[in-house]
């Protein structure tokens, strides 16, 4: 069979208007289409490990609430042996009143210094000088130990006893504390 | 055999023409094709809807969670902060270092042939937690030196068994000058001062030091 000149040209606009609809369908329609189904796939399996992780997060913190109560407790136990007030106030009269009740009298307590430390948000840290002219030492070492136990937040950083020059058996004591109080 | 004439050859020629005519045909398939695309563009198009339904639904879900989980962790980060300083406060209340002990033993360990003149006692803020007691005063005897030398091991031993490691060394020792009565005899004084360190906690092993090859 013998094709003419009009035949010829009828197949090649056919063969052009093939490709003219293979590549507007694959550019225009298909190809778009399926970029825009990976991107939502990826969206869709990305949001998977976002929920997860906020529920695991409400989850944790639920778990974090029940623990809770306990550890109020010790912050609040901490807070109730602070007494309200500016501490300048009412440490020197603790400190004089509690040798007083041992004893020893004529204990002068200074502030040193006031420090805020990260370990303890919510708390400062003072530092006090607390200097007892005439004592002895078993008395001074009685009062030490109850002082220790009766005020847990105290925290003593260190002693100077020094041998009275006239009566030995008195000594002169300057000890460091630093106790906690509220910021 | 008969003569048989085909009179209408042209007309037949032209239907069969028409019949294979190329454009009808390339039309046809293109049109044939058309339709497929058109049905597979259909299919991917509803599974790209069942997807932006699925993408919307899990985009709600997680719109109700996003605050609660910003909260949650907001209350997390409070909570680690307050149980934070709870352990902090109760490593500091039981961590502490209680003198009271330490000044019983002293007073069990000073023989009646010492006196003490001064002890300072300080907890260094920096280093390995310990304390450091500084023991200045006089030993009397007939060999006031070896008093003094027993004041400190008996130091050491005393405390020994209550902290991780005890040192007791000497900073000075040296004959005093005065005389005292002791027991009605006349003896000979020794000045002393004694460094008592008290341990925590293990002080770490000192590294020998390592030779260069060159």
């Amino acid at each position: 069979m013998k094709l003419g000149k009009e035949e010829i040209q009828k197949i090649v606009l056919g063969v052009l208007l093939f490709f003219g609809l293979v590549y507007s369908y694959f550019n225009l329609l298909l190809f778009p289409l399926l970029a825009r189904q990976e991107a939502f796939d990826k969206s869709i399996k990305g949001l998977g490990p976002t929920t997860t992780a906020a529920n695991s997060q409400i989850a944790n913190t639920k778990k974090m609430e029940s623990e809770a109560p306990g550890v109020a407790m010790v912050v609040h136990q901490v807070n109730a042996l602070i007494p309200p007030g500016s501490p300048v106030a009412w440490f020197p009269t603790r400190m004089a009143d509690f040798f007083k009740r041992r004893g020893i009298d004529r204990v002068t307590t200074r502030l040193n210094s006031e420090s805020v430390d990260k370990r303890f948000a919510g708390y400062r840290k003072l530092t006090w000088g607390i200097d007892i002219p005439r004592v002895g030492f078993v008395q001074f070492a009685s009062a030490i130990s109850a002082l220790e136990n009766d005020e847990p937040l105290i925290e003593i950083t260190s002693m100077q006893i020094e041998a009275g020059r006239e009566d030995v058996e008195l000594q002169h004591i300057l000890i460091t504390v630093n106790n906690l109080v509220k910021q | 055999m008969a003569l048989h004439l085909n009179l209408y050859h042209e007309i037949q020629k032209t239907r069969a023409l028409k019949r294979r005519d190329p454009l009808k045909i390339s039309l046809y398939v293109l049109g044939a094709i058309a339709i497929a695309f058109a049905c597979y563009y259909v299919v991917q198009r509803i599974y790209m809807n069942t997807l932006v339904d699925e993408l919307n639904q899990k985009k709600a879900a997680y719109d109700k969670l996003a605050p609660l989980a910003k909260a949650a962790k907001k209350r997390e980060e409070d909570l680690t902060l307050k149980v934070k300083a709870s352990d902090e406060l109760i490593h500091r209340l039981e961590g502490r270092f209680y003198w009271a002990p330490v000044l019983e033993q002293f007073m069990s360990v000073v023989p009646r042939d010492v006196q003490v003149m001064r002890l300072n006692g300080e907890i260094p803020t920096e280093g390995i937690p310990r304390c450091v007691i500084g023991i200045d005063g006089l030993s009397a005897g007939s060999d006031p030196r070896k008093v003094a030398e027993q004041l400190r091991t008996s130091l050491a031993d005393a405390f020994k068994t209550k902290f991780k490691k005890v040192t007791s060394t000497f900073r000075t020792l040296e004959d005093g000058t005065e005389v005292v009565m002791l027991d009605g005899k006349q003896v000979p004084t020794a000045t002393f001062a004694i460094v008592l360190q008290l341990y925590l906690v293990d002080p770490e092993p000192v590294k020998a030091p390592t030779r260069i090859k060159r």
